[in-house]
């Protein structure tokens, strides 16, 4: 089974095997309002997912950019605030992005390293762009130059 | 030139560490060849035909003195004593050692230099007019929209694992020498009514397999909405753009399939999200970076033209030199240099660490430290006063650095091809120095004039081929190398829209390459106008009387 790894008050930690045992994920067209809802990376952000219970947005391939720009609108046009999972081919030196596009929880699979991902959540301690975790780009965030 | 603040600075030493993780990870098995082949490219490391090869970024193509000499360096310590100019603007190193990378980005970062998103699926190296800042017809220097967006596009965490390679192209001059119709977004700076900086947008260009000239989607484009306006962009191109063939994969093929009205409103429809939001710029940090980028304290000079009318005299070479590789100045009394790297019998767009030394040299003594990588590559000297030029053709003499060809014939864009690259059908570099040696008398040369040829050895188009006034690509015909021959291209240069060139007939065997280039100067020589340029005559008298000639023996 994956290791589930979370963003926590002091900062992220392996989550308990139960946290992700008795979640039924349900795909859009068998969703329900409150339900657990499991995204492809094709799908597009609809209104009322932003009632979900939580969401989890599917990896088809670990370079595959379209589970992060999925990510952002729920987060930013849809306004979701619930648990937001990455699951499929989740790769350690893809946390950092995910984290950045609004991702708070992330399943690492049986073959990667749970030690080097967690490592890997935060490998830059400052960066350019605005984005979920942040808005502010870094020219509005201090003072540059 | 931009500096880096200690937020640059601090970046790019994480982004060494991190890389650096990467390697060791490789290396100790804990990441598999085709993990790491996507991480290694986000930080410009290809494994090549013969060894791995690393891909510097020269953020728009603009060097100091002190990165050029790192840059030799590198070539010396690591390489074995050559760097290659490539056509976007960059440095490429041809011989590292794969455990040394991690190294050698340790001390490009001393200089403030990377190799980050050089190669990969992610938004590329933004290039620029190589005389930016510098040209007598420019209305605005792109530079500082350029940092803006290497700034944003670093690492961007949406827009790093796009379907394919991004490439942006900004040009704010007359003249558009950025080539900005053939780029995934292409924009042209400009001014407003009001003196405010403002871009024409241009989404789908590009060359490769299916070549295609950029659609504008937006006109007038006010600059404090650059970065939301791209992010849209970025951001339908990130969702729908074809995953599943990677030869259908850029943004011109999600573009065509949607056509470029829908595609742009698919972009509005985004963009009412974000516009105005957080993202958009401030007038501070746009004044930051103009300010990064003011001109150097240049002397009141006249333009001493009696002086150089005498040594033009005296030196014909020099002459030569001057009409072809120095170019109009903003400012009176300077001009700027291109030093051409196009020499016969040196693979184009190859240097030595000692050229790299003297040019850097060079450009401490005659141009404020500042040079530039050209797409066209060569290096240019942006600054240089007029009463220095014979110094310095005499010093680039010394250095095979002063072949008096720019746009002319010999100054052959052209792809590694088949001698290194093994995506190759034919090879190309033999191609381009036999051209060379075949049209090697000067008085021919300059006789034909402006001329762009440009040579690949595969339809992925690394040289240009399409927008060559002679575009060569080497073709594979039942095993063997052949060439077909296209004309009339071009990306803008000579103030035409742009145009892709046509193909002249059907491909030919290596040997027959110059024969059929000798053939079409002679219909341009036979036809021209007085003082009409290749490029014109043939759009005058179209392709017909060149097929004619070219296939006039074949039965
Ligand atoms: C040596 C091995 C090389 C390989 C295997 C290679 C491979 C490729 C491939 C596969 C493409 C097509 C990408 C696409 O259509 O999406 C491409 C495009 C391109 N390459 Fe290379 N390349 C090599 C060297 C170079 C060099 C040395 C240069 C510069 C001098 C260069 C400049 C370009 C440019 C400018 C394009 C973009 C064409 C466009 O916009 O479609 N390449 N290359
Ligand atoms: S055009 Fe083809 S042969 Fe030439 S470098 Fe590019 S991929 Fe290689």
């Amino acid at each position: 089974m994956p290791t589930l790894i979370k963003a926590a008050a002091d900062g992220w930690a392996i989550a308990s095997e139960t946290e992700s045992a008795d979640i039924q994920w349900q795909a859009p067209e068998d969703w329900n309002s409150g339900d657990a809802l499991l995204l492809t990376v094709d799908l597009e952000p609809l209104a009322e997912y932003a009632q979900a219970e939580r969401i989890a947005i599917e990896f088809p391939a670990f370079n595959d950019g379209r589970a992060l720009s999925l990510a952002v609108l729920l987060r930013t046009r849809l306004g979701y605030t619930g648990e937001l999972r990455a699951v499929g081919a989740v790769h350690e030196d893809i946390l950092h992005y995910m984290v950045r596009c609004g991702f708070d929880a992330m399943e690492i699979p049986d073959d990667r390293n749970v030690q080097i991902a967690l490592e890997l959540i935060r490998p830059y301690s400052n960066v350019y762009q605005g984005t979920v975790d942040n808005p502010e780009p870094s020219f509005r965030r201090m003072q540059r130059g | 030139m931009y500096r880096y603040d200690d937020f640059d600075r601090n970046f790019v030493a994480e982004r060494v560490a991190h890389y650096r993780s990467q390697t060791e990870r490789y290396l100790a098995g804990k990441l598999s060849d085709d993990e790491f082949l996507q991480l290694r490219l986000r930080n410009g490391l290809y494994v090549q035909r013969l060894a791995p090869m690393l891909r510097v970024a020269v953020p728009y193509g603009t060097l100091s003195a002190k990165q050029l000499r790192m840059l030799a360096h590198i070539a010396r310590q690591y390489d074995r004593g050559y760097g290659h100019l490539s056509t976007r603007q960059n440095m490429q190193f041809n011989w590292p050692d794969l455990a040394e990378v991690p190294d050698i980005l340790e001390d490009l970062a001393t200089v403030e230099m990377h190799a980050i998103q050089t190669s990969g699926n992610c938004i590329r190296n933004v290039t620029t007019d190589e005389f930016a800042g510098a040209a007598r017809d420019e209305h605005v220097d792109a530079r500082p929209y350029c940092e803006i967006m290497r700034q944003w596009s670093t690492n961007h965490p949406e827009f790093d694992w796009l379907p394919r390679k991004f490439k942006i192209a900004v040009t704010g001059a007359t003249t558009d020498r950025a080539a900005i119709a053939v780029h995934d977004i292409g924009l042209r700076a400009g001014l407003d009514a009001h003196g405010k900086v403002v871009f024409d947008v241009y989404v789908g260009g590009g060359l490769g397999r299916t070549p295609v000239i950029g659609s504008q989607i937006y006109s007038g484009l006010p600059v404090q909405h650059l970065l939301t306006y791209l992010e849209s962009i970025m951001r339908v191109y990130n969702r729908y753009g074809r995953r599943d063939n990677k030869y259908k994969a850029r943004i011109k093929i999600l573009v065509r399939a949607m056509g470029a009205e829908a595609f742009k409103a698919k972009v509005e429809e985004d963009w009412q999200d974000i516009k105005d939001g957080p993202s958009t710029l401030l007038d501070a940090e746009v004044e930051r970076m103009v300010a990064a980028f003011e001109p150097p304290a240049f002397e009141k000079l006249e333009n001493d033209t009696d002086a150089l009318d005498k040594l033009r005299f005296e030196h014909p070479e020099f002459g030569r030199w001057l009409k072809h590789n120095v170019k109009p100045h903003k400012q009176s009394g300077y001009a700027v240099v291109v030093l051409s790297t196009k020499v016969t019998g040196v693979p184009t767009g190859d240097v030595s660490d000692e050229q790299m030394d003297a040019v850097a040299d060079w450009s401490e003594r005659y141009s404020f430290s500042e040079l530039r990588i050209s797409h066209e590559q060569n290096f240019v000297l942006p600054h240089v006063p007029m009463q220095h030029l014979f110094n310095l053709w005499q010093a680039a003499t010394a250095q095979d650095l002063a072949t008096a060809n720019v746009g002319l014939l010999t100054d052959i864009i052209c792809c590694p091809g088949g001698d290194y690259c093994s995506l190759a059908n034919a090879k190309s570099i033999p191609v381009a120095e036999a051209i060379q040696q075949r049209f090697d008398d000067v008085d021919y040369l300059y006789d034909l004039g402006d001329l762009d040829i440009n040579i690949s050895g595969c339809m992925n188009a690394c040289g240009h081929h399409h927008v060559g006034h002679i575009g060569i690509l080497g073709v594979d015909k039942k095993g063997q190398e052949f060439y077909q021959i296209s004309l009339g291209g071009h990306s803008g240069h000579s103030g035409l829209p742009p145009s892709l060139g046509q193909i002249v007939g059907p491909s030919v065997a290596r040997e027959e390459v110059t024969d059929v280039v000798a053939a079409i100067f002679e219909v341009y020589l036979q036809h021209r106008l007085e003082g009409e340029q290749f490029l014109s005559c043939f759009n005058r008298i179209s392709i017909d009387p060149f097929k004619e000639k070219v296939y006039a023996n074949a039965d």
